[in-house]
């Protein structure tokens, strides 16, 4: 079997570095929109991570104790794009309430 | 005709050689502990696996090594397979221990004996193309629901899928877009998450008004939805922990979905539910769901299999950002495809893919009312 070749959506766009802000990991992201995320973790990215050595593992299905992923990151993502400095490949603007109160 | 310059050309690379790395689930030790030779055609190979006496599951290479009988055509006597041909018997260990016409066993009369493990009513087999024993660390997650009384027996379902790589099956486990149009279902949240041995599924679904009951009564409840987390542990074993959501209750199944490879264009599908029985559900009505359960997944894997029959090997697919992480996928895949020692960190780092669904929803949501205005009309 030869090497598996790299994703094609990555040649146009592709995966940038992001810190979480809680931890100072760092990973690969990439966003395709405000709701898509991709992650790219590496062994030391994953040693820092707080959540995942506090989150306990306590279910009796064989699925359930798996970390599904980290809050603190997710947010991190989310917060480098709104700044910009993580791209988001669709044009659509970020979806927010307009009944929400500014301050 | 298209010039040639802009035609996407699919790309095929030589399939693998060699078999999964790993653990595969073999069937139920209810099914294959019965005292009587079984033949298991795995990994490019012919296999018996039985029980002795001792109760203990063998796996034995087939084939024995004094003139080629097919041991599982053979008898088991005592703990050990006697060959049909001329009543050489094999222990568990792949040693000869007798032949009865015999003064002594010649030297070296050893055949293959395969790792086994027994374990949640199933019986695995290790496959390793280096001979190697399985590492501690590689194993499959206990279920302590199968023993729980508060829990269904296995329904087991086993086919054999003819002119299809098992890679096929694997492909599934990122593929969103095709459990609406293949199964039936409708994603609303899609993620997986690739970390070391295990891939995992976590996906949410509504119920599909269109595909539902037109009058849902007690026997024929309307599912609103489903939350399920899936995983491949290994090469060819998935657990996926499906709960259904009714209007009254919700419904816990535990579903297997394992295979092993054939030879390198067949392989044999295996998938085992088991239900929990709530309050207020009777055995009888659990049993009930998880054959009715069980028949709609078989349904389901029917109707991949026309697809893999059919389709083309593609080592080049082009995707939407709507789709899941297939290149991730098989990037991980990979691993057990490799040398203990090739398998490199980025076949197992940790790898996160959450799919936007709101554009898909859209879309599915759209044809549902179609098909449900095609209904009443």
């Amino acid at each position: 079997m030869n090497a598996v070749r790299p994703d094609v959506r990555l040649e146009a766009a592709p995966m940038q570095p992001v810190a979480c802000t809680t931890c100072e990991a760092e990973v690969l992201a990439r966003k395709s929109s405000w709701d898509q995320s991709t992650l790219q973790w590496d062994a030391t990215a994953l040693e820092r991570c707080i959540e995942r050595r506090t989150t306990p593992a306590r279910s009796e299905r064989p699925n359930r104790n798996a970390f599904a992923g980290c809050a603190a990151l997710r947010a991190s993502i989310r917060e480098a794009a709104v700044r910009g400095e993580l791209d988001v490949q669709s044009d659509d603007p970020l979806r927010t309430n307009p009944e929400a109160i500014h301050d | 005709m298209t010039s040639n310059d802009q035609v996407r050309r699919i790309e095929v690379d030589a399939g693998p050689r060699r078999f999964a790395r790993g653990w595969h689930c073999l069937g139920l030790a209810r099914d294959l502990a019965d005292g009587k030779p079984h033949q298991i055609n795995a990994f490019g190979q012919k296999l018996v696996v039985f029980s002795g006496e001792d109760g203990q599951l063998n796996v034995l290479d087939a084939y024995c090594r004094h003139m080629g009988g097919d041991l599982s055509q053979g008898e088991v006597k005592g703990n050990e397979i006697a060959c049909p041909f001329h009543d050489w018997r094999w222990g568990g260990d792949g040693r000869c221990k007798q032949i009865p016409y015999a003064r002594r066993v010649p030297l070296r009369a050893r055949t293959a004996a395969w790792p086994t493990m027994v374990q949640d009513g199933m019986v695995f087999v290790w496959n390793d193309p280096e001979g190697n024993p399985p590492p501690a660390d590689v194993t499959i997650p206990r279920i302590p629901q199968v023993e729980d009384d508060r829990w269904t027996d296995w329904i087991w379902y086993e086919t054999v899928i003819e002119g299809a790589n098992c890679r096929e099956i694997v492909d599934n486990v990122v593929d969103m877009a095709h459990f609406f149009y293949i199964h039936y279902s409708f994603p609303t949240y899609f993620k997986n998450v690739f970390e070391g041995t295990s891939a995992y599924q976590y996906m949410n679904g509504d119920g599909r008004e269109d595909v539902r009951p037109p009058r849902p009564s007690k026997s024929n409840p309307a599912v609103l939805g489903t939350t399920s987390v899936a995983a491949y542990h290994g090469p060819s074993f998935m657990i996926d922990e499906v709960t259904y959501h009714y209007e009254d209750l919700d419904v816990d199944t535990i579903l297997i979905n394992c295979h092993y490879p054939v030879d390198e264009n067949s392989f044999v599908l295996q998938y085992g539910i088991i239900v929990e029985k709530k309050d207020g559900i009777s055995d009888e009505e659990a049993d009930l769901m998880a054959t009715k359960t069980g028949a709609f997944i078989k349904y389901g894997f029917e109707q991949d299999v026309a697809i893999w029959k059919n389709k083309a090997r593609i080592d080049n697919p082009l995707l939407c950002e709507e789709d899941g992480p297939v290149y991730q996928l098989r990037r991980w895949y990979q691993q057990f495809y490799v040398d203990a020692a090739d398998v490199s960190a980025e076949m197992t780092d940790r790898f996160e893919f959450e799919i936007d669904t709101t554009r898909p929803n859209e879309a599915w949501r759209a044809e549902v009312e179609q098909n449900l205005a095609a209904r009443r009309s």
